[in-house]
């Protein structure tokens, strides 16, 4: 089992490595952690497209994109997530480690220095972006959220969590609203962008066999000349769910969707979550849970009928897709189970059985460099990082009086209904 | 038993082929240090297979959607279900279904031994009811209407459809409603007897594992099969194309396009033809390329835009994929590159980027125990080589790739495939 060593470089940046000798490949991204807000979260977005476009060094995308294949086929990737009420902008270059380069090349400096430059040399001047790649960028951004739609699945989740977070910061998309996305103009991008250096936390993983003491003293540097702010981040956690709220849409489709949101009461961070996260795994995070053995195979409803706990939010989601006419077997279905597991009938053998699938995922997201990165970035708003032993112990000695007891927090929140026509 | 270890200078890794006296070949692929282990045991039969006899007797001809269907029943046994078997392992455990295999696959980080138990039990045994027959026929009902509303699904099959005129690639794997409603317990039986014999079957595992500690639990487990001769039939396919242009409006706001050059199929590419082929097309359609560039800069492509050799048993095709305002526009760019690239002939430093992203892409994907074990199943049906494919791209030269240009994507047999939304 590796480990991993963090050290803050600058205020608010964590440099964390992880040495690692099994891949063939290493890779270095950075966490950049922001609030999330109406005013910001497009322009946020927009900005960790922009800079992986291009650079001072490789100006266009073409150049960068054949700096990338010369480099074995390199990615450098960004990404844009929420995690509670924080938006994570995710920038990641990963590539063949120097072992299994055709001509000894290393691609671990290459790599390092890319990632580097994309964040401090971004292609400006005079205070401003180039206005094409921003363009191109945003058409990217808007084109993404529009194929959002084309997913009835993805879509219909998004609206579940429109409905039930309308009122909340959790309830603002990740990519922000297209009229925002087309609002940001060149040098309105580049105050995100020092903005964004000043005052985001950063978090920056390095997974791999080659050293990371250069890339570490580049950053180091790098923000050496920055003044940085760290703005504090807050989470808000709505515990109950007071009414029921139903949402049905219509659509010309084959199946309907069903999603159920359900508010939990138990949000990271605190110690109740390993039973709530169990207690979703009973209900339906396995081919052996209550969802999967009655809803799909006992009644033959459904191809899919899944729960999934987010930690940060306290939020458990059940979704499934059903014929029309089925919709209302399907949700009295899920309930049951629910209520089933409130009063207590949850078999020792589907508590094992959830324990030894969780500790399994825990434990095969260590064989490759993106479980690792994951791994440890979903634990980076916990006090310390656990290893995979450490909370693979804490989910063994969760009892079942503990997941009864988190199953009887739940309350209905939003049923969203896309139906079909 | 005949075991041969293929070892890879270049990666510094090795597997273990194994000739098993049940009938069933065997490859073992540690990885040193990993927590998992994952287990693939496939069987060359897929949805294509619709058609097909035994040691020469008569044609048996059976509903599209069979071999999906099959492989949802075989989970269940007379005692219960393979799913609540795992659970007492904590593997995780699935199955698919593709064109020309059917793959059952776990992956776990203990008790790896009672898993593969399960794993080769399960399918050796089938066990099929009128009753446990008749469940499933609203499960996979709407497993169908899923891919029916899924655009990326229905875009390609519609190409596939205009593409090939006899071809059974042209059908749905999972059949449809109708289709799946005619198979019975019965021919089940038939089909499973006919393909799940362990001489047409293949068993991949890699990762934290031993040759020794998988040849205990397969000889423990595995019933020998008794060699048959299996002929497939597909009707005669022509060379040319159906349809030039489908479209189907649907529910999306982005639209999509899957636009196919259909290929000769006679034979399947070897390693070397492979080699060239993926290179050809990172030096043609590739984040890197003057097409891709050109594609972009015109707003007719976003980063979805992709490319894939999709080859099998008598069918072989070329598909460049992903979103477009205006399909129409982006399809013609594309032949017209194509054309250009012809004439003009390859860009040797082009070439040299490509060679060596297609190779670290490769090389890459040897991290992973579930891309490894599928890799050397899908070779294996294809009687190639996972290692020798690695070794063919870094020997590829830059004339075998301008040979291999002239013998495919002609643009004057080529299919465009478009999903876009109902006009108002």
């Amino acid at each position: 089992m590796n480990s991993i060593n963090r050290e803050e470089i600058a205020d608010g940046v964590f440099f964390s490595t992880v040495k690692d000798s099994r891949f063939k490949t290493m890779r270095i991204s950075a966490n950049i952690i922001l609030p999330l807000t109406e005013d910001s979260a497009s322009a946020n977005a927009l900005l960790c497209g922009v800079l992986t476009r291009s650079c001072k060094a490789y100006p266009d995308f073409t150049l960068l994109s054949k700096k990338l294949s010369s480099l074995y086929g390199a990615d450098l990737t960004s990404s844009v997530q929420k995690s509670g009420d924080c938006q994570i902008l995710k920038i990641t270059a990963a590539g063949l480690d120097d072992r299994y380069t055709l001509d000894r090349e290393s691609v671990a400096r290459e790599l390092s220095a890319l990632i580097c430059s994309v964040i401090f040399e971004p292609n400006v001047s005079n205070k401003s972006f180039s206005e094409d790649e921003l363009n191109q960028e945003r058409r990217q951004l808007l084109d993404l959220i529009d194929s959002e739609f084309n997913d009835k699945r993805i879509y219909a989740n998004n609206r579940m969590i429109e409905n039930m977070c309308g009122d909340e910061v959790f309830g603002i998309k990740r990519y922000g609203t297209a009229e925002k996305i087309n609002e940001v103009t060149p040098t309105s991008l580049y105050e995100t962008r020092q903005s964004v250096l000043k005052n985001a936390e950063f978090e920056i993983m390095y997974i791999g066999d080659s050293p990371s003491d250069k890339a570490k003293s580049v950053f180091k540097e790098a923000f050496g000349s920055v003044d940085r702010t760290p703005v504090s981040l807050k989470n808000r956690v709505v515990r109950r769910a007071d009414k029921v709220n139903r949402v049905t849409d219509e659509m010309e489709l084959s199946q309907s969707k069903l999603v159920m949101g359900f508010r939990t009461g138990i949000a990271s961070p605190n110690a109740e979550t390993n039973a709530a996260r169990l207690m979703c795994a009973v209900l339906g995070g396995t081919a052996s849970s209550k969802l999967f053995c009655n809803v799909r195979e006992k009644q033959s409803l459904c191809y899919y009928c899944a729960a999934r706990y987010n930690m940060r939010k306290g939020i458990m989601t059940v979704d499934s897709g059903v014929e029309g006419e089925n919709i209302e077997k399907a949700e009295k279905g899920i309930l049951k189970e629910i209520e089933d597991m409130k009063n207590g009938y949850i078999t020792d053998f589907e508590i094992d059985a959830a324990k030894l699938a969780v500790i399994n995922s825990f434990r095969t997201s260590n064989d490759t460099t993106g479980g690792i990165d994951a791994w440890y970035s979903a634990q980076l708003f916990d006090d310390k990082f656990k290893s995979i032993e450490e909370l693979s112990a804490e989910i063994n000695a969760v009892t079942k009086e503990e997941i009864v007891s988190a199953a009887n927090k739940l309350t209905l929140d939003t049923v969203y209904v896309l139906k079909n026509r | 038993m005949d075991i041969t270890e293929i070892k890879s200078q270049r990666v510094g890794d090795s597997y273990y082929k194994i000739n098993h006296p049940s009938g069933l070949t065997i490859y073992v692929y540690p990885k040193e240090g990993y927590n998992s282990a994952y287990a693939i045991f496939g069987t060359r039969y897929g949805s294509i297979n619709t058609c097909f006899s035994v040691d020469d007797g008569e044609k048996i001809t059976v509903p599209d959607g069979i071999a999906h269907y099959l492989e949802h029943k075989l989970f269940e046994s007379e005692d219960g279900d393979a799913f609540v078997r795992y659970a007492e392992t904590g593997a995780n455990a699935n199955a698919y279904t593709s064109f020309e295999k059917t793959c059952y696959l776990f992956s776990c980080t203990d008790k790896f031994d009672e898993s593969l138990e399960i794993l080769l039990d399960f399918v050796q045994e089938p066990y099929f009811t009128a009753q446990t027959v008749a469940k499933e026929q609203g499960i996979i009902g709407q497993e169908i209407k899923m891919y029916d509303d899924s655009p990326e699904w229905r875009v390609m099959f519609n190409m596939l459809e205009a593409m090939y005129k006899n071809h059974p690639v042209r059908i749905d794997i999972a059949g449809t409603v109708e289709s799946i409603a005619r198979i019975t317990a019965e021919k089940l039986y038939e089909i499973y007897n006919v393909f799940y014999n362990l001489n047409n079957m293949v068993l991949c595992v890699s990762g934290n594992v031993t040759a020794e500690q998988v040849l205990k639990i397969a000889d423990k487990m595995l019933k020998p099969s008794e060699k048959h001769k299996i002929t497939n039939y597909f009707k005669d396919e022509p060379y040319e194309i159906t349809e030039p242009y489908v479209e189907q409006t649907f529910p999306v706001l982005m639209p999509l396009f899957n636009l196919g050059f259909k290929e000769k199929a006679d034979k399947l590419f070897n390693e070397k033809q492979n080699a060239e082929t993926e290179i050809l097309l990172s030096m043609l359609a590739s984040p890197t390329s003057a097409l891709y560039r050109k594609l972009m800069d015109a707003n007719l492509i976003n980063n979805t835009f992709d490319y894939e050799l999709f080859e099998g048993p008598g069918y072989c095709s070329i598909i460049f994929s992903g979103e477009s305002r205006a399909p129409k526009q982006a399809a013609e760019m594309i032949k017209q590159y194509i054309t250009d690239m012809k004439n003009n002939g390859l860009n040797r430093e082009e070439f040299e980027i490509a060679r060596k992203a297609v190779y670290g892409e490769m090389v890459s994907s040897l991290n992973s125990v579930d891309s490894i074990s599928n890799m050397i199943a899908d070779c294996h049906f294809c009687g190639n080589e996972l290692f020798y494919g690695i070794d063919a791209v870094a020997d590829t030269t830059f004339e075998d790739v301008s040979a291999r240009l002239m013998n495919i994507l002609d643009v004057n047999n080529c299919t465009l495939s478009v999903v876009k939304q109902a006009e108002e």
